[in-house]
């Protein structure tokens, strides 16, 4: 997804909002089969070989995850045996699968917005909304690494005075390991406050403060943007005509391809592939322009 | 312990939660989703409880110090977390979360537990039970500083109870998350074997919160005690 990635900040957020919103509330099984094929389409593009290397591994959690439902639900008419005097039905069954397809769908769509939606775009993004918020994160993350590389320096300072939490007896260890956290705590609090003394005498938190980032808004985030909501509206708009409205009991209701059902499938479907389209389009594009040179 | 200030944007945010948002999201959820409702109004709400509490972190915004706090408490236990992340569900976080409830306050406790669950997935892993760990996280720092505010929490005992009920809060609270992802619906005979088949999990997150409290509740006490005598903070 190297071309939709570079689209903004914004763009991107809705749209996973958007398609995760929907693939985790609508459990009409087209709609949950078209997630789950646009999701392992876009990770298969995104990791390639790496993710069908390491598909066994959803293929296990999605028969562990079916095998639930059947065994705790037991509604359903169509009864295929028992156990236990419990009835084990055809529609608990298919139920168990479909939340488990819907619940890999959720999860490969979280693995394209964790690639996607690095933590600079989320911190830009709520930036503008929750100042503080963002700003809280984007220290947070900041220290993690930074404490890291203190322990690292604090463990050798103290290995040359005997504090080595490598060798010794257990109690030692522990003792030590304490002792070079508690040295790392002292270090954190009294560097917080300098840190925060220079933000302030660099005018943190005072009106009228520009900030600096990379992200513009241009008129392909426009277009984007008012297709994704286009399409959304398009798919909540059918969800109220009754399009995703699907009951596993007592029994099935039938699934129906009527012409406007086809329609709303159809726009569904075509939310899901956008950022395969744009990809399709910039490779086309980029091919084209090379063949005139 | 800090007094509890009344903060009337916050309040005023969180009456129109309680009273406006949440009956409409009740509303949808019933009106629209079918069988997917409940999934859909936990999510919301345990999202929309964060609220509150993200705009009295907005208001802090020229308090740099406070703020700053809650992020070392919030990357200290990250860090943690990611130290330990070989050992299924053995882990400092709450231990962390809770100690900064009673040291810095209710607030900025039930903050540093979203915190932590927040940037910590990013290292992990966003999925839908984001919303649940930061609420979770969050009420179990929340509870430890009103705890705090009575003076219990200087007692060791309650330390250790306060470290075993929080284990089973956690379990308990991501368990209602576990049931309504794995069977669409919210049934007391799914709860409760989900909660039996989770007791090893509860089992060790109580273990854990009890000895991280007990290892790390003085020395972070006592520095952070020290940090807000010094400087005047939380006053």
């Amino acid at each position: 997804m190297k071309s939709f990635e570079t689209y903004h900040p914004i763009v991107l957020f809705v749209y996973f909002v958007s398609v995760i919103g929907i693939t985790m509330f609508f459990m009409h099984p087209i709609y949950v089969s078209l997630s789950f094929l646009a999701a392992v389409l876009m990770n298969s593009i995104l990791f390639g070989a790496h993710f069908w290397k390491r598909s066994w591994v959803y293929v296990l959690l999605f028969l562990g995850m079916a095998i639930i439902n059947p065994l705790i639900s037991h509604n359903g008419e169509m009864v295929l045996f028992y156990v236990n005097h419990n009835a084990v039905t055809v529609e608990a069954i298919a139920y168990g699968m479909a939340i488990a397809l819907m619940l890999l769908a959720v999860l490969l769509w979280f693995k394209v917005y964790n690639d996607t939606m690095t933590s600079d775009k989320f911190i830009y993004l709520f930036g503008r909304i929750v100042p503080v918020f963002a700003l809280v994160i984007s220290i947070t993350l900041r220290l993690v690494p930074l404490f890291k590389r203190q322990i690292k320096q604090i463990t050798q300072a103290q290995k040359t005075i005997g504090m080595d939490y490598a060798v010794g007896n257990i109690w030692h260890r522990i003792k030590s390991i304490v002792h070079i956290f508690s040295i790392l705590l002292t270090w954190a609090l009294e560097n917080t406050i300098e840190t925060a003394d220079a933000m302030k005498a660099r005018g943190y938190g005072l009106p009228k403060r520009t900030t600096f980032s990379l992200f513009r808004f241009e008129l392909r985030d426009t277009i984007v943007l008012s297709l994704i909501g286009i399409l959304t509206i398009g798919t909540v708009v059918g969800s109220f005509i009754g399009n995703t409205t699907f009951y596993f009991y007592p029994t099935f209701s039938p699934i129906e391809f009527n012409w406007y059902n086809v329609l709303f499938y159809i726009i569904y479907t075509m939310l899901l592939l956008l950022p395969v389209v744009i990809e399709l389009k910039e490779r086309w594009q980029w091919r084209s322009l090379q063949s005139k040179i | 312990m800090q007094e509890l200030k009344t903060n009337p944007l916050r309040n005023i945010v969180a009456s129109i939660i309680v009273f406006v948002i949440i009956p409409i999201v009740l509303y949808i959820g019933i009106a629209f989703l079918g069988d997917r409702k409940f999934y859909f109004i936990s999510v919301t709400i345990a999202l929309l409880a964060c609220v509150p509490f993200f705009i009295s972190l907005e208001q802090k915004r020229t308090q740099t110090r406070e703020i700053l706090l809650i992020a070392v408490m919030s990357a200290l236990s990250v860090a943690g977390r990611l130290l330990f992340y070989l050992v299924a569900a053995f882990k400092p976080v709450a231990a962390i979360t809770i100690i900064s409830g009673i040291y810095l306050g209710a607030e900025a406790g039930f903050l540093t537990g979203a915190l932590s669950a927040l940037v910590s997935n990013i290292y992990f892993g966003q999925g839908p039970w984001t919303p649940f760990q930061m609420f979770m996280w969050g009420i179990i720092g929340f509870i430890a500083g009103l705890l705090a505010k009575t003076g219990i929490m200087e007692k060791k005992t309650a330390l250790i109870l306060y470290g075993v009920f929080a284990g089973i809060l956690f379990s308990f609270g991501m368990d209602v998350w576990g049931v309504m992802s794995l069977t669409g619906i919210f049934t007391w005979e799914a709860y409760t074997a989900a909660l039996v088949t989770a007791i090893p999990f509860t089992i060790t997150y109580a273990v854990s919160n009890v000895i991280f409290l007990l290892l790390l509740a003085k020395p972070i006490g006592e520095k952070l005690e020290r940090i807000k005598k010094k400087y005047g903070l939380m006053e």
